[in-house]
């Protein structure tokens, strides 16, 4: 092999997604000079942060070739817990734990279904999907919790070193989310059992307990991102998040993590988000109608599915 | 003029010559045996008459026309049908939809495809509402379907790939009746089987094959089984055969039960390097996932064995026979596939030791001399020998007491094989015990300390060496039942 050949697969399996995103950003650059500012960055960036945090989890439960539908409800679930029990006099640094802990029990909930019962993760986190929205409902009675304790606008508009609290939460879920896949024990049976299930339990991994644990993980991502959006609205909604499982999934996937388990990071799922973020914001920037940005999202959700198919049958 | 006649037929795949000049004919109404051992060149020979493969050279005639098949549905036109060993039916599908299957009208008119069921289904006797769900069939009347199935395909030429491989005897028994009655009938049927008491039984003649030749034809009612396990035995050069060892001390004992299995107890010394043989229906080919935990029951040492992580804390690691579907993950590196057997011995609170990963894969990579030697490089991209050493440096990295060795060559080319040889030998003189189920006579004479026959999920013989090669196929295929 010349080291002068440059192998452009290669090259493009590795490095498409960001060379895909940066297109992106020089295209919205030379289309809108409001685009590339200092101001209009941070603010795609916070405006990802809560799909991103999502999207982690996401991405741990994909890894291991599960699915996870529930998350947009169990955020509804998690935030009008965390709010109501912090309105209610418990002290707010507290009542974010309790509801981070819910939603890793939610999660777990989900896991056991998934791994000791044998049901496919589609329907476990569908039935979630529809449990936990019904619960945050009945909870707060249909009605939004508001008059929240400061901290909860800190997690949603306060700043540090310069940057929105939502996006220092989003990076260090992403640091923690990426050392447990890369350089854990945990974090390497993930990839084992959604690579090869089998071949995983033959080698005495504890295959169901590592599956169990990538839902508890999702249901933990969703609940952080619960705290993030309450502050951000500056109440609890039990109807949040409704369709935020999609946003999620389509970062993941965007993001080159394959539905098929296995292979992907966390890293990915970022830029993924970074190029749902960055094509709604030129959109918004650039006036076009609500309703053709759908449009475009889903084409481009299709694009990076389909180039991703096309690498993967190459390769085997 | 013969219904079917291959001439000359050559086939390579690679470097390595898979049939060369091998003539094979067919008679209507006539059962034609193809036997031999393991890559002989019998399922090669059938995919080319079937269409699946082509040939690289010869010549193919069906009643005397010359024809050429570009694929499974041109050789089904001409009434070529492979009756596959796995069944190749549809279980959610009804009796009727499967007979017709890929031959379904646009529009189905269910009330005329029962009626149409009717007919092949009463050529081969089965008595089924055709509207009937072919997932409550049993594997028996599976078997009798698919030959329906070739019938209602207007099948002259039918290919039966080890039939009886998964059938009880009276299964069997029928099955036999209806080869008769359709053999009556002018169809010629090739009949690939390990069993040579079927082939003897129902067959007009028998062809054996060996490394890809023809060795032999034979009129059944003229020759012997004798006869047709020196044919295929030949007289082979042994290639591999390891040097004698001293007896160890005792490691323990198996016992197991399961389905298609009856109770048995096998003892196991250290450094010893126990064979097991049987044809696929023996129970030869379920003992090593049982005493793994992964089906019926068994235990080690008194010990109850339930599961693989009930087995791997016992010392006991399994090399699976398929190694893409259970022994690696194709997605992950050598480094990352040897270490899936021991993540929780590398790891400090949770994390990784990457350094302890890094020298046991080194390790390992040095001492099955894997190529390349690169710990990063995924093992899908390693040829077959070589991820078959990273399943071997998988399981022995958690340094077991024994090893389940289960075909532990198929699909390896020759020279990896002798060194995986050099590698299970050189574990037997550390002291480990090791089981090695496989279908590959020349391979267990040349490796093990003793045989243990299976035929009818059970042990009926135990070899102790020096081994006879022919008096193992005899065993093997129950020749030596007929004689």
């Amino acid at each position: 092999m010349s080291l002068a050949r440059v192998n452009w697969r290669e090259v493009f399996a590795r490095f498409g997604l960001v060379m895909a995103l940066v297109a992106l950003i020089v295209i919205l650059s030379l289309l809108s000079d409001r685009f590339l500012t200092a101001s209009n960055v941070v603010n795609v960036l916070r405006q990802i942060s809560i799909n991103a945090i999502i999207a982690c989890g996401m991405t741990v439960v994909i890894i291991g070739r599960g699915i996870d539908l529930s998350v947009g409800s169990l955020l509804a679930l998690t935030g009008v817990v965390g709010a109501g029990l912090a309105v209610g006099g418990l002290p707010a640094g507290l009542a974010v734990l309790v509801a981070m802990a819910l939603g890793t029990a939610l999660g777990t909930f989900n896991g056991l279904f998934v791994a000791y019962a044998g049901i496919a993760p589609f329907i476990v986190t569908l039935a979630g999907l529809t449990i936990f929205r019904g619960a945050a409902l009945a909870y707060t009675d249909g009605r939004p919790i508001s008059g929240l304790p400061p901290l909860f606008m800190t997690l949603g508009y306060g700043t540090f070193l310069g940057l929105p609290v939502p996006i220092w939460i989003m990076l260090g879920f992403l640091l923690v989310t990426h050392v447990i896949l890369r350089y854990t024990a945990l974090g390497r049976a993930v990839y084992a059992i959604g690579g090869n299930e089998e071949a995983a339990r033959l080698s005495g991994i504890p295959v169901r307990r590592v599956q169990a644990f990538t839902f508890a993980y999702s249901g933990l991502a969703a609940a952080l991102a619960a705290m993030v959006l309450t502050g951000r609205l500056n109440s609890a909604q039990p109807s949040a998040g409704v369709m935020f499982e999609l946003d999620a999934i389509a970062a993941v996937v965007v993001g080159g993590t394959s539905l098929f388990g296995g292979r992907g990071g966390v890293f990915g799922t970022l830029v993924g988000a970074l190029i749902i973020g960055v094509i709604n914001n030129g959109m918004n920037l650039l006036n076009v109608p609500s309703f053709y940005q759908q449009i475009v999202k889903g084409g481009v959700i299709l694009a990076a599915l389909l180039i991703e198919r096309l690498v993967a049958t190459r390769r085997t | 003029m013969p219904l079917l006649q291959m001439t000359g037929v050559d086939k390579r795949f690679g470097q390595v010559a898979a049939l060369t000049g091998v003539d094979f004919s067919l008679e209507a109404g006539e059962v034609h045996a193809l036997v031999g051992e393991n890559g002989a060149g019998k399922s090669t020979l059938m995919k080319i008459l079937a269409g699946v493969q082509s040939p690289d050279a010869g010549s193919m005639t069906l009643a005397g026309q010359t024809v050429r098949f570009h694929g499974v549905d041109e050789a089904q036109a001409h009434g070529v049908v492979m009756v596959y060993q796995e069944l190749a039916l549809v279980p959610s599908l009804s009796v009727a939809e499967n007979l017709f299957l890929g031959k379904l009208p646009r529009v189905v008119g269910y009330r005329d495809l029962y009626a149409r069921a009717r007919g092949p289904l009463a050529q081969v006797e089965l008595d089924l509402d055709p509207a009937g769900e072919v997932a409550r069939l049993g594997i028996g009347e599976r078997q009798l379907l698919e030959i329906a199935r070739a019938l209602a395909r207007e099948g002259r030429i039918l290919v039966l790939d080890e039939p009886t491989a998964a059938l009880s005897s009276s299964e069997s028994e029928r099955l036999f009746a209806i080869i008769e009655k359709v053999k009556a009938s002018g169809v010629g049927m090739v009949y690939i089987s390990h069993r040579l008491e079927e082939v003897f039984r129902i067959a007009d003649r028998v062809t054996v094959l060996r490394d890809g030749r023809l060795v032999g034809t034979r009129v059944v009612a003229d020759t012997t089984a004798d006869e047709i396990v020196q044919l295929m035995v030949g007289k082979s050069v042994r290639r591999y055969q390891r040097s004698p060892r001293e007896t160890g001390e005792a490691l323990g004992t198996f016992e197991a039960a399961g389905p298609g299995l009856e109770p048995l107890s096998i003892a196991l010394e250290a450094g010893e390097i126990v064979g097991l043989a049987g044809v696929i229906g023996s129970g030869r080919e379920r003992i090593l996932p049982t005493l793994f935990g992964l089906e019926g029951t068994a235990s080690w040492a008194g010990d109850p064995v339930r599961s693989p992580r009930d087995a791997i804390r016992e010392g006991i690691l399994l090399v699976p026979s398929d190694r893409k579907a259970q022994g690696l993950v194709m997605e992950l590196t050598v480094q990352e596939n040897v270490s899936l057997t021991t993540l929780s011995r590398l790891q400090r609170l949770g994390f990784m030791d990457a350094r302890r990963e890094r020298e046991q894969t080194r390790t390992w990579i040095d001492r099955l001399s894997l190529r390349p030697p690169e710990p990063h490089k995924p093992v899908r991209e390693l040829s077959g020998g070589n991820q078959q050493k990273v399943v071997v440096a998988k399981s022995l990295a958690t340094e077991p007491t024994v090893l389940l060795l289960d075909e532990p060559t198929r699909g390896v080319d020759v020279g990896a094989r002798a060194e995986l040889y050099d590698v299970i030998d050189g574990l037997s003189r550390r002291g480990l015990g090791l089981l090695l189920s496989s279908s590959d006579t020349e391979e267990l004479i040349g490796l093990s300390d003793r045989i243990l026959v299976f035929r009818g999920g059970r042990v009926t013989t135990e070899l102790r060496p020096p081994f006879d090669y022919e008096e193992v196929v005899a065993h093997v295929t129950g020749a030596r039942q007929l004689a």
